[in-house]
């Protein structure tokens, strides 16, 4: 995901800010690492440059 | 309540259809509805779309024809997988998955939103739709594809046990339960006899 996409994701919880945690880039791309929920705590990982937002209820 | 109106049912569902599924589709769905259903909608090259339960990606394949910036977004792995065969997984087009009813994306973040051959599968219509309200800019418009009910008895038992079907009627209660404006339908079909898909296109209120 490119960084910029920040200004418009949000936890899908609560609608919150998310932070970012970057493990790998490519330039502007993230390819791995997490979105972290600044209210909820809940972790969201980013995996081959796919952020993965579902809901933690909704994860295999 | 239908078997796919279970998240976990619909995944599991989804991995063995997503298999088949740009075969089985085109009769109900096809190329050509598709753009009909696409020049409804007045979108512009730069707009930012998303696109909710994108799947395969074959409404994204046609978006792309209007704007550069696509956003594409499902819960299953297993059909995005395909969409990512097309247009490559971090290219033309940002994937996120995603539940359709709780969106992970801040208010007024897009311009269009489009959603087709989703919503049959939205265990609450209503609240997804309330999330595109949010999630789209105010006056702007959405537009989803569903399948029309069939309204006849066997075949009808059969559509509610599977998934939602919902006519014309069904469709404006619940869009105008979200929150739409300047609510419209257009009854698709491949031919006669085909399954009918629903093309219902609404606004989002001004301020």
């Amino acid at each position: 995901m490119k960084e910029s996409l920040m200004d418009i994701l949000c936890d899908p919880l609560d609608k919150s800010e998310l932070e970012l945690e970057v493990d790998e880039r490519d330039g502007d791309e993230i390819l791995e690492g997490r979105l972290i929920g600044t209210v909820t705590g809940e972790v969201y990982p980013i995996e081959d440059g796919i952020p993965n937002l579902l809901p933690p209820d909704m994860r295999d | 309540m239908g078997v796919l109106e279970n998240k976990a049912r619909a995944r599991l569902f989804y991995k063995y259809l997503s298999k088949v599924y740009d075969r089985v589709n085109p009769f109900i769905w096809n190329e050509e509805m598709r753009d009909e259903a696409l020049e409804m909608l007045d979108i512009q090259q730069g707009d930012r779309v998303l696109d909710v339960g994108c799947g395969t990606g074959f409404g994204t394949e046609g978006l792309l024809r209007y704007t550069d910036d696509v956003h594409g977004l499902d819960q299953s792995i297993h059909q995005m997988q395909k969409a990512w065969e097309k247009f490559g997984k971090n290219d033309e087009v940002r994937f996120y998955r995603g539940d359709a009813e709780r969106l992970p994306f801040a208010d007024d973040s897009f311009d269009v939103i489009w959603s087709s051959g989703s919503i049959e599968y939205w265990p609450n219509p209503v609240t997804a739709l309330e999330e595109f309200r949010r999630v789209v800019k105010p006056g702007s418009k959405v537009l989803v594809v569903g399948p029309d009910d069939p309204k006849s008895g066997v075949f009808q038992k059969l559509a509610d046990a599977i998934m939602l079907f919902y006519d014309e009627e069904e469709a404006d209660r619940m869009f105008e339960a979200a929150g739409f404006v300047d609510i419209e339908h257009h009854i698709l079909q491949r031919q006669p006899g085909s399954p009918r898909a629903i093309v219902t296109i609404a606004r989002a209120p001004e301020e």
